[in-house]
């Protein structure tokens, strides 16, 4: 088992009920932020380790046009009238050791890629725009972390700074290579292949070929 | 689901009825004592191969679900810590499935793919494990239905030796690859046997 398929879901409520969400507009990761289900250390890779990030998203928000606030749209709740949004209008961003992945055009991190982009979860009614491709990779013995921040208080869980199990959610997908297929993984890296199970296969053979 | 009076059973009958689950009690979906069981532990054979494709379970209830390879779960936290698997959420069964039990707010569609495959080598034992952190209740109008699905193949024989070939060789084992390797074991012996007959 040298190379797996890896995933992490967080939870605000951490699966539970009424649990008070971070101020809106902070920064919370989802792994050590004080906030839903978190890790016991921060995620990082070891010697021997290779991470490549291969999908992120947040729960999604849509132009409502509601005409009253709390009501429902599609699943989320509608945030007041003159925001004309529902969902929480969150955003999720990857950092490897201290550097943001996403950055505006002016390379000044940004928060991320939107839910709207990328939701979690995926449904008939919201589906991804976008691709995390070309993956991200986290090299060996780098500390990575996903980070959260959503912008409307009224539209994401109970509009009054409350959420329940569900009401804010952030996925993660990633491939985890360890051992000898952390190095194929280094490797393809000074080569400039990409590294995906299939590459890594290929370079086995490869070596066993030649 | 099961017969009235009981929490499991090994065939399924047309008077099954909903059962309650625990929350966040790990349940085997082969031996666990809840729903359609079969009869023993699923294990591979010294002549077989399994390869796990996909895994899938109902979104609602915050269900989720894993496998494990004898004692060891595959999917772990980034801190190397036990978790519940993949969510329904990422992977639901059936696809198109809402969110909820009431079934009105959403369509899901899948996050996840489970890609590398799973292996499980000959001799091993494995369990798919679904876990629901709300717990599922039953009886007359709080009946909380949940499923989970798993697709795999199964190599046997020859086929697993080769399996176990590809494994070595590092290839992908699917079935075109099978195909392939015993294409070119043929090719081989057609080789040896045309240049054994011209010298």
């Amino acid at each position: 088992m040298s190379m797996r398929s890896q995933i992490y879901e967080w939870d605000s409520a951490d699966y539970g009920a009424a649990v008070a969400l971070p101020a809106p507009g902070r920064s919370v990761s989802i792994f050590v932020g004080g906030f839903g289900n978190n890790i016991t250390k921060p995620a990082e890779t070891t010697a021997t380790e290779f991470v490549v990030v291969e999908d992120i998203a947040i729960t999604p928000s849509a132009s409502s046009g509601a005409t009253a606030a709390a009501s429902e749209y599609r699943g989320l709740l509608a945030g007041t009238t003159t925001i004309g949004l529902a969902g929480p209008r969150a955003y999720v961003q990857v950092r490897i050791n201290t550097t943001d992945y996403f950055l505006d055009p002016d390379n000044v991190p940004n928060d991320g890629i939107p839910g709207a982009g990328s939701p979690y979860p995926r449904s008939v009614n919201f589906q991804p725009s976008f691709n995390l491709y070309p993956d991200v990779y986290v090299l060996p013995g780098q500390v990575w972390d996903v980070l959260t921040v959503y912008y409307s208080a009224t539209g994401c869980g109970d509009g009054a700074g409350n959420s329940d199990s569900g009401d804010y959610r952030a996925f993660v997908k990633y491939t985890l290579y360890d051992g000898p297929d952390a190095l194929i993984a280094n490797k393809l890296l000074e080569m400039g292949i990409s590294i995906n199970p299939g590459n890594v296969d290929w370079y086995k053979r490869s070596l066993l070929s030649a | 689901m099961a017969p009235t009076g009981q929490l499991s059973s090994l065939r399924r009958t047309t008077t099954d009825i909903c059962v309650a689950l625990p929350a966040l009690r790990e349940i085997d979906l082969f031996i666990g004592g809840y729903g359609n069981n079969i009869t023993k532990p699923a294990e591979t054979t010294a002549t077989q191969f399994v390869v796990i494709e996909d895994i899938s379970c109902s979104p609602w209830l915050n269900g989720n679900v894993q496998i494990r390879i004898n004692t060891t779960d595959y999917f772990q936290n980034p801190d190397v810590t036990n978790m519940y698997g993949i969510p329904g959420m990422a992977s639901p069964y059936p696809r198109g499935a809402a969110s909820t039990l009431a079934g009105t707010t959403d369509q899901l569609l899948k996050s996840f793919d489970l890609y590398p495959d799973v292996y499980v080598l000959p001799g091993q034992t494995w369990q798919i494990l679904y876990t629901t952190r709300d717990g599922a209740t039953a009886g007359a109008g709080t009946a909380q239905v949940v499923s989970a699905f798993v697709k795999y193949t199964l190599y046997d024989g020859p086929d697993a030796l080769i399996a176990n070939k590809l494994l070595e060789l590092g290839v992908t084992i699917n079935p075109n690859n099978v195909d392939w390797y015993k294409r070119s074991l043929i090719e081989q012996q057609v080789a040896a046997a045309s240049a054994g007959a011209s010298a």
